[in-house]
């Protein structure tokens, strides 16, 4: 933010050479509205396309569905206002926007076809998902309300560095640990929820939050230790073997992931994210080969080891080889001729036929938006999704405390590292791992957990952004500072 | 930390620009071949969402429509009298389409390129795409009447009728038939076992006889040879041929003779040429083949349609064969209609329509018009000409001679019942056929009324008999029910 200008009224009254002298640069939140107004426009926008796309009429519930979440987001808003006056104006317009977004993909979704064709969904959805996803909006912006009100400066977390690290262990462990009919996601072998009566949650969502924190505690303290060269070896440096523990369980810890709960993509998360972080923290090239080595011996022997990721390979592979399309690739298959049926321009939002592809509301939602939004819309998604992660990644580089420095930066590659495998899972960049798609996919834990995430990344910017203590008057040893 | 970070947010920015490349890829680059994948069902699912034009005879009969049906697929096509319009029509399902269904699917399906600025105008204005509908030039009670009398017949065979004057189809059955409403399941294995019990169906009952099987002409080949022996200025109606009970030929043994050794005309070894062609004699038109060459004889054909591997109506047809001959004994039986010629019923048809029209052969079509859904004209048929088989004066030659076929006593179609309450002229054919264990193929061609005919039929029924006997009184119930549609019976 270069344009810097007095703020009107902050120094009323007072000599206005001083005003001159200490310009206050603005907060910004004024762009913030105006943006999430327009994010609050698009939403309400593709809202009405669908119902047009679908039945030729407006949709019922407009008033409702777009009412409720303009509320939200205002909420949001206020609270930003009232809590992290300093954060990035960006963040939250552009959260809002995708989740929007998705809300109208899963009304979408729900509504199966055109003029009430019936379409063919592998996991029906019941008419109440779109509520239920506003209901899941408004817990994510009580999440969101409820991080900004309670931690006011980042390093208060730094205080719960092993309080929450055994927290995440836990949130991690519990479905491993838990029989298979609470924890096993229907119609998949993944055992990555916790499922009680209707309800269902999946807790290595915070899980990863939890560990982000931790291990940036972790890492704030010990990155001198972990920094030392101990040999140094074809041009690198090697750690200490007795300092490589923590990276051993780390990778231990998401191989057990992977094996036990048969969730390739969130381990594939949390051991990118440890790596990033261990990185950033130590700045030795040594650990990104380190870690990024063990990665891919522990994937090729899980390829070997378990025939269930030998299909992945394959899969990904050999889409359309015989057999596969119909067979294991059929999801990943239906997903592709969705979004080659959408091209350049897309289908219109209600003009595709996204309910071929089975989980099109979870996994797949992607595919969904590249069919009927086209690859002109889906471009746009993507940037949106860098974004933040580039506001995310700045507040980190802006910041001067280590611990908010290196928790911002692992909380945006993490965001970046998740948009990259599972869209580039669903496109066939790269193997197919079962993962939430940010903000968009069905589902509570997920969006409760995104918006978590984005008050962590918006208090750390708001610390960043804020300006220095300043003296509003000039004489005496003591003085009376503005804080905010 | 910072450069630590700096590198990570290259990281972040190589791995969105890969998944930005990547759906490039794949939705700028295989949106097409993605498109084309056996497995890909959203093509053909977007196809049953809109309504697909209809198809109507030209006296307004709807033989095929889409109705609004519940399920993935939202309209499902339905034929009424589907196997008496199946040769036509073809079928329209979700593995691929014949006939009309497949030739005119374009417009019929909306997505031909003259639709296109309807469609986005539908789109503007919120109204349902809909496809072209398609009139055709079949008359629904002719074609009733061929279907009616080749089931009562029961033999495999096919009708067609056409306009002489325009060239449009107003009949075209074929038996046995098919169902087309057994294709327009959208279960697809319920559909591949309903085609695979058709495809290996003895009878072959998916075969367009019609336009696609052919068969020897027979007798009725000595239109043209006829019309080539006029075409030299040595021959007239009433030139006394050559006409032995029996006909020598050179390079064989074998002596070619009349249907069962009789004499031709009185016996005196010479005939007028219009007595031998109603009588029908082997002899005389095999002598004046042989005289004419096998060269001569092809000339004349290929102008009557013969040899055209391209002709289009707009179903595929295939070409009717006669190939040129070095022998002169099997130029004899050439010019009979035996040996390697070969015809569809069309081709019978269209003998008859050069002969009726003054020579001039119309290229036969089936769509008259195209209307959006909007009601607006796409396409309209215009009467093309195919070629001018004839002169004007010999085609009046040969018409006095088929003429003759039906009004002459001795004439082979004399004792069809019913023909002569009609002004009918005609020509017989029996040809022998070597697969059908002794039973010749029944081939019959006429037109009618003689002066200013305004319809032609070709028929053959496969081991039929006589021509006369099996082929004739079928067409003969065509042309009453459309003369009777005329008002003119």
């Amino acid at each position: 933010m270069s344009a810097i200008t007095t703020q009107p009224g902050a120094g009323a009254g007072l000599p206005g050479s001083l005003d001159q002298l200490v310009p206050m640069p603005r907060n910004r939140r004024r762009t913030e509205l105006l943006m999430l107004v327009f994010a609050i426009a698009v939403v309400t926008f593709a809202y009405s396309n669908v119902g047009f796309g679908l039945k030729g009429k407006l949709p019922p519930g407009i008033f409702e569905y777009c009412g409720g979440f303009a509320v939200l987001v205002i909420v949001a808003h206020l609270v930003v206002r009232r809590f992290a006056p300093w954060a990035d104006p960006l963040m939250l317009p552009l959260a809002a926007l995708l989740n929007g977004l998705g809300i109208v993909m899963i009304y979408r979704l729900q509504e199966v076809g055109r003029d009430g064709n019936p379409g063919i969904m592998s996991v029906p959805m019941t008419s109440s998902a779109t509520s239920t996803q506003l209901i899941y909006t408004a817990l994510g912006i009580a999440g969101f309300v409820a991080v900004l009100a309670l931690i006011r400066e980042p390093r208060v977390l730094q205080r719960y560095t092993y309080t929450l690290g055994a927290l995440g262990l836990v949130l991690l462990a519990i479905p491993a640990l838990l029989p298979a009919r609470f924890s096993e996601v229907p119609g998949t072998t993944s055992k990555i929820q916790v499922a009680i009566g209707g309800f269902s949650l999946q807790p290595d969502e915070f899980g990863k939050l939890a560990l982000a924190v931790f291990f940036a505690g972790y890492l704030v303290a010990k990155r001198d230790v972990l920094a030392l060269a101990g040999r140094r070896f074809l041009g690198i440096d090697l750690p200490r073997a007795r300092d490589l523990g923590p990276v051993v369980i780390a990778w231990v810890a998401s191989l057990l992931v992977l094996f036990v709960e048969s969730d390739i993509g969130t381990s594939a998360l949390f051991f990118g994210l440890f790596v990033a972080m261990i990185y950033i923290a130590t700045q030795r090239t040594s650990w990104l080969l380190i870690g990024v080595s063990l990665f891919v011996v522990g994937s090729l022997v899980a390829s070997k080891l378990s025939s269930r990721i030998g299909v992945r390979f394959d899969v990904w592979l050999h889409p359309f080889a015989a057999g596969n399309p119909s067979g294991n690739a059929f999801q990943t298959v239906q997903g592709l001729y969705g979004m080659g049926f959408g091209g350049v321009l897309g289908r219109g939002l209600g003009g595709g036929q996204p309910y071929w592809t089975p989980l099109v509301q979870s996994d797949f939602i992607v595919t969904a938006f590249g069919e009927e939004i086209g690859l002109t819309g889906l471009m746009a998604l993507l940037i949106i999704y860098g974004l933040i992660v580039q506001r995310g990644l700045r507040a980190a580089i802006s910041v001067r405390d280590p611990f908010a420095k290196l928790l911002a930066g692992g909380l945006a590659f993490v965001l970046a590292l998740q948009v990259f495998v599972i869209v580039g899972g669903v496109t066939r960049l790269i193997p197919l791992t079962g993962l939430t798609t940010p903000f968009l996919s069905q589902g509570g834990s997920s969006l409760v957990a995104s918006w978590m995430m984005i008050a962590v990344l918006m208090r750390v910017s708001d610390t960043a952004r804020r300006p220095a203590p300043q003296a509003i008057q000039d004489e005496g040893m003591t003085q009376v500072v503005r804080i905010r | 930390m910072n450069r630590a970070l700096r590198r990570i947010s290259l990281a972040s920015l190589i791995m969105f620009v890969a998944l930005l490349i990547n759906v490039n890829y794949l939705q700028g680059f295989q949106s097409n071949s993605l498109a084309s994948e056996p497995s890909n069902s959203r093509a053909f699912a977007q196809k049953y969402q809109y309504q697909r034009g209809s198809i109507t005879t030209a006296d307004g009969v709807t033989i095929a429509a889409s109705k609004p049906v519940s399920g993935v697929y939202k309209y499902q096509r339905h034929y009424t009298d589907g196997p008496v319009y199946a040769p036509v029509t073809g079928y329209d399902s979700i593995f691929g389409s014949t006939g009309i269904e497949a030739a005119e699917d374009k417009l019929l399906s909306g997505t031909d390129p003259t639709l296109t600025v309807r469609n986005l105008i539908d789109l503007l204005t919120g109204k349902q795409q809909e496809g072209a509908s398609v009139q055709l030039t079949i008359n629904s009670k002719a074609q009733q009447a061929a279907w009616n009398a080749l089931r009562a017949m029961g033999k495999q065979g096919a009708v067609v009728a056409m306009n002489p004057q325009t060239g449009a189809i107003l009949a075209m059955a074929s038996y046995p038939s098919y169902n087309p409403n057994v294709y327009t399941t959208f279960n697809g294995t319920q559909l591949g076992n309903a085609d695979k019990a058709l495809r290996e169906n003895q009878s072959q009952p998916l075969l367009n006889r019609a336009i696609n099987a052919t068969y020897h002409p027979g007798s009725t080949f000595k239109i043209v040879t006829s019309a080539t022996a006029f075409g030299t200025g040595r021959y007239n109606p009433n030139s006394s041929v050559y006409a032995p009970n029996q006909l020598s030929l050179p390079q064989t043994t074998q002596k070619l003779i009349n249907d069962s050794g009789e004499a031709c005309g009185n016996g005196s070894g010479h005939v007028p040429l219009i007595d031998a062609f109603a009588q029908s004699c082997n002899t005389v038109f095999g002598a004046i083949g042989e005289h004419l060459g096998s060269a001569a004889l092809k000339a004349q054909a290929e102008k009557f349609g013969f040899n055209d591997s391209h002709l289009t109506i707009p179903l595929p047809v295939s070409p009717s064969a006669f190939p040129l001959i070095n022998e002169a004994d099997f130029t004899a039986y050439s010019a009979i209609g035996q040996f390697d010629d070969q015809v569809t019923p069309l081709q019978e048809a269209m003998l008859s329509a050069a002969i009726g029209d003054g020579g001039k052969l119309m290229k036969p079509y089936l769509v008259q018009t195209v209307k959006a859904s909007d009601l607006t004209t796409v396409q309209q048929a215009t009467p093309t000409v195919l070629s001018q088989a004839v002169s004007p004066s010999i085609a009046g030659q040969v018409k006095s001679m088929m003429a003759q076929v039906v009004q002459s006593p001795i004439g082979t179609a004399h004792g069809i019942p019913g023909i002569l309450s009609m002004s009918v002229a005609a020509k017989t054919g029996t040809a022998q056929s070597t697969i059908n264990f002794g039973l010749d193929d029944a081939v019959f061609t006429a037109f009618s009324p003689v002066a200013n005919p305004n319809i032609a039929v070709g028929v053959v029924i496969k081991g039929g008999g006589y021509g006369a006997a099996a082929a004739g009184p079928i067409a003969v119930q065509v042309i009453k029910a459309y003369q009777a549609y005329l008002g003119r019976t």
